[in-house]
């Protein structure tokens, strides 16, 4: 898993390219939770191939931490896969998925 | 079309790395539709990280995948003590973000995407099987 920072519309932007899985979402965690501040984090799923639970797990966690940091948290570009594993998981209902960045930093 | 991949691998998170990268290649060998391989590298990620994480005693595992007339079957074999993680509840999916926890998730993904799974203990081994149809979209 490969993340690079950027901004868009003041947000910071995660973009992330690989999987997002058991072995790798620990990994990420450290850099993804640290880029998790006001007025907001969105996560570019464009070149994400899929998410496992133990992606959803560190999802989750981030969510839930942006909501006691009152920072945004909104996700972008999801693939089939990881849609269809957000439907099944209920997590489409938790957490707001945009097709674009610029829709999800708007 | 007739393939098969065999993996015998430790019960560790570095071993499950090493099958998701050869599941991938082994995709690509056989131009199994990339939906249909994300598919089976998140159920394949769930029951190695099971093993790895929870079978108790097991000293390695044995992943199996065959593709034959447009069907994955995916098996995983540990020699852990009996357990049958198809017999865990669902999650309550419905609940709200403050509520969710994330136990049971990953077999969730299992029961729900598989075309067919099932779980047997043969004596010495917990076997886990499930199919899937290869789908393009």
């Amino acid at each position: 898993m490969q993340i690079t920072k950027s901004t868009q519309a003041g947000m910071h932007v995660a973009v992330m390219d690989g999987r997002l899985d058991t072995a790798t979402a620990p990994v990420a965690e450290g850099e993804l939770m640290a880029m998790l501040a006001t007025p907001g984090l969105v996560l570019d799923m464009t070149a994400v191939r899929y998410v496992s639970s133990a992606g959803l797990r560190l999802l989750l966690k981030m969510a839930k931490d942006a909501k006691g940091k009152g920072a945004k948290f909104a996700l972008a570009g999801l693939q089939p896969a990881v849609r269809e594993v957000f439907e099944i998981s209920g997590f489409d209902k938790i957490i707001p998925a945009f097709p674009t960045v610029a829709d999800a930093a708007a | 079309m007739n393939a098969e991949l065999s993996l015998r691998l430790p019960p560790e998170t570095a071993s499950v790395s090493t099958l998701l990268d050869a599941l991938e290649s082994f995709a690509d060998a056989h131009d199994i539709p990339m939906a249909t391989m994300a598919r089976l590298n998140i159920l394949a990620d769930e029951l190695a990280a099971n093993v790895a994480m929870h079978a108790r005693g097991a000293t390695h595992f044995e992943a199996t995948t065959r593709y034959a007339d447009g069907t994955l079957t995916f098996s995983i074999a540990d020699d852990g003590a009996p357990f049958d993680p198809l017999a865990q509840a669902s999650p309550d999916t419905d609940a709200p973000m403050e509520d969710r926890d994330i136990g049971g998730l990953g077999i969730h993904l299992v029961r729900e995407m598989a075309t067919s799974c099932a779980y047997h203990h043969d004596g010495s081994r917990n076997i886990l099987t499930l199919t899937l149809a290869a789908r393009a979209e």
